[in-house]
């Protein structure tokens, strides 16, 4: 992570880029599961046997966050 | 491995005066999945249950009740009673022990209910002790309405200023004030809007005579007696669970078996002088019921083999070696597979240990994980489900501190050795020095583990895109071809990210020089980002391809798949996560441990340290890492291919736990 004067500001601003990429996909994740998570509960009270596809469901919106991750790390890598 | 066990369809056949003898014997094997009949005719009807059901259902209708009574039903027998001592017994003691718990149960009742009577007019009567009114002066008169109960606030400065005429009683009490209001007919209505507004409650008195207090205290005199009598009847009662429990318990259970077995011609076909029995029995077993069954019956019971219809799918009995069975409580989370369908219990055998692994990668946390596991095995031998969590728990924790040895060298996020870029960290190396140095770094190695990822998600995908194949090969070749599609698309995913990445990482070097080496490498620019040109073609191709065989809509999952890929990122995100937060704790607390010349901060500090690594590490981590683990499997593994929904193979059989069977 170069601190060169010149592309310091670039940098600062690809750094915060990277936050934003992984802090707001993981408030979109966990909207998502919030709502999905509280019909899983509800489903896997009622039979049992819904826990597995109600997990399925229940970590499928987690595909957001790890796309920010990604995005995340290739702007740290830009930088 | 890989296929459940396989089932043949048997018809055992035989004449009226065998049933019993079948019936017992089919229950001892336990092999026979019974299929049950419903198609009567004129010939064949349903069976009747066999002889003395109705009278062991009775007694064991008896049993629970007193079961109920005495409250035992949670209770565990010492040791087994032999089988033919509870019957003997049994007749004699159910009369005997009905007589004295019915009785003594009814007793208790009206005990009770009196002693909550009581305690039910002490409570109403108590407000009103103080006012010295006899009970029945409460209330009974023409021209004066009274208002008795209780006020949240007292209401008679309110009550004084509204009305010339009344007799106001009031007793502040703690939280509340105790009231009694009499006044004229005509000023019912007004005093009961005050009343109201100071929150007030009516209280019903019981209709009783005289003083209030003698009244409480006859009342209580009453309580005592009766609790005297409750404790009489509880200590016969314990005396009759101390001498019996263990014989009614066993006794319940004996008498269940006899039911089961003698209520299970309900479910079969049966003709004046013949019974047919339909099921499934596992291949390997079925000389064991022909040669049983004969023994048994000198022959007179046959045992046939049909060919099954194709539309009756056998039950489902996995078949996994000892090591690799506890995973088959995770495929059970899911769904049992169908019995045409591939079984993956062995693939999370391999794989949830390494990703579990690969996420913990620490010695220490390693180590304390497989304790922990182990623990839970030997403390819930009973309970099938959690011992089978406890190896699974066993496996990851041995599997995590062996990464935690060889390829990140640290224990308890701690290193055996300072890493290059910090070696001001506190290390291992202080206390001992362990002659290993970490392959990757969680710190300062964060690309590499991403392509390490990336690998183990295209090499699970493909396992996965192979089983669908497989799955389908026999009914739908069509949508076996395009799983070879997905897995031509993965291909080519993966060929590209391995390109971008080129030889930045090891692992995408290694990769491309001896998996990818017969792609040739020509790129082209498409916006900055060097496409390889035969992966390109590989994309394209099968995008192609896909909505030939797997439907037009299969289009929409092409991104779908990449984000699958790309979702194994998860192993080295929870890796390094896990790093940095145990780096974190490690570097705030240890300083205060060593460095701050306090005996009281360094205590503190360490007290910190453990609880924070405890919980936010150890318990967070495993955790999140076991979810994620297991996630990966479900969710990116299973969806390509699995669709379960098969029926669990439920043979005949009983498990004795407090008789034992004699001959």
């Amino acid at each position: 992570m170069a601190l060169d004067p010149e592309t310091a500001v670039g940098a600062g601003l690809a750094l915060i880029g990277a936050g934003l990429a992984i802090g707001i996909a993981g408030l979109g994740t966990g909207v998502a599961q919030a709502q999905i998570g509280a019909a899983a509960v509800g489903a896997t009270a009622e039979n049992p046997k819904m826990f597995g596809r109600g997990m399925i469901l229940m970590v499928l919106p987690e595909t957001i966050v790890i796309l920010g991750f990604v995005v995340a790390f290739l702007l740290l890598g830009a930088t | 491995m890989l296929r459940p066990e396989e089932m043949t369809r048997a018809v055992i056949v035989g004449s009226a005066r065998n049933l019993d003898a079948t019936i017992e014997c089919l229950y001892d094997l336990g092999v026979l999945h019974l299929i049950d009949f419903t198609e009567q005719d004129e010939e064949f009807m349903l069976g009747q249950p066999l002889a003395g059901a109705s009278d062991a259902s009775q007694k064991l209708l008896k049993l629970r009740a007193m079961i109920r009574t005495l409250n035992i039903d949670e209770h565990k027998p010492v040791g087994q009673i032999p089988v033919q001592e509870l019957r003997d017994k049994l007749t004699q003691a159910l009369a005997t022990l009905d007589l004295n718990t019915s009785s003594k149960a009814e007793d208790r009742q009206r005990i009770q209910s009196l002693m909550r009577e009581r305690e039910s007019e002490i409570k109403s009567l108590e407000p009103f002790r103080q006012f010295g009114i006899p009970v029945e002066d409460f209330d009974g008169y023409d021209n004066v309405s009274s208002f008795v109960g209780i006020c949240k606030t007292a209401p008679g400065p309110a009550l004084s200023s509204r009305l010339s005429m009344m007799e106001l009683f009031e007793e502040v009490r703690k939280p509340d004030v105790a009231v009694a209001v009499f006044v004229r007919n005509d000023d019912r209505s007004e005093v009961s809007r005050i009343l109201a507004e100071h929150g007030f409650q009516e209280v019903k008195l019981p209709r009783l005579k005289g003083d209030p207090g003698e009244i409480i205290e006859r009342l209580t005199k009453e309580i005592e007696k009766l609790n005297a009598d409750l404790q009489r009847i509880e200590t016969d009662l314990d005396a009759i669970r101390k001498k019996f429990a263990d014989f009614i318990i066993a006794s319940e259970e004996d008498l269940a078996i006899e039911v089961l077995k003698a209520e299970t011609p309900l479910k079969i076909a049966a003709s004046a002088n013949s019974f047919v029995i339909d099921g499934w029995v596992p291949s390997s077993r079925l000389a064991d019921i022909k040669t049983a069954l004969g023994d048994l019956t000198d022959g007179h019971v046959f045992v046939d083999t049909v060919e099954a219809h194709k539309e009756e799918e056998p039950p489902v009995k996995l078949k996994n070696p000892g090591a690799v069975k506890p995973f088959e409580f995770l495929i059970n989370l899911v769904s049992t597979p169908k019995y045409e369908e591939i079984d993956p219990t062995l693939i999370l055998f391999i794989t949830f240990p390494l990703f579990f692994g690969f996420m913990i990668g620490d010695l220490g946390f390693g180590l304390a994980l497989a304790a922990l596991g182990a623990f839970i095995r030997a403390k819930f031998r009973s309970s099938e489900d959690l011992s089978r969590l406890g190896t699974i728990i066993l496996l990851g924790g041995i599997v995590a501190a062996i990464f935690g040895i060889f390829v990140f060298a640290e224990a308890f996020g701690i290193p055996f050795h300072p890493p290059e870029e910090s070696p001001d960290e506190y290390t291992w190396q202080t206390v001992v020095d362990i002659p290993v140095h970490p392959m990757l770094d969680k710190m300062h190695d964060i690309q590499e583990m991403l392509a390490i990822s990336l690998v183990a998600g295209w090499l699970h995908l493909s396992v996965g895109f192979i089983f669908g194949f497989v799955n389908n090969f026999h009914h739908n070749r069509k949508h076996s071809y395009g799983k070879v599609a997905w897995l031509v698309l993965l291909l080519g995913l993966f060929a590209q990210l391995m390109a971008i990445a080129g030889n930045s990482t090891a692992t995408s070097a290694f990769i491309n020089d001896t998996v990818l080496f017969w792609m040739p490498g020509s790129t082209i620019d498409v916006m900055g980002i060097g496409v390889l040109v035969p992966a390109l073609a590989m994309i394209l191709g099968a995008v192609t391809l896909l909505p030939f065989t797997e439907g037009a809509l299969a289009l929409t999952e092409v991104i779908g798949l990449f984000t699958n890929l790309v979702s194994y990122a998860r192993l080295a995100a929870l890796s390094v996560g896990k790093g940095a937060m145990a780096l974190a704790f490690n570097s705030m607390l240890l300083p205060l441990v060593f460095d701050s010349g306090n005996i009281l901060i360094a205590i503190g500090g360490a007290l910190a340290l453990i609880v924070s690594q405890l919980f936010f590490v150890f318990f967070l981590g495993a955790l999140s890492s076991g979810i994620q683990a297991v996630r990966l499997n479900f969710v990116e593994f299973f969806l390509k291919f699995f669709e379960g929904g098969g029926t669990d193979f439920n043979p005949l059989k009983y498990e004795r736990k407090h008789s034992v069977a004699t001959k």
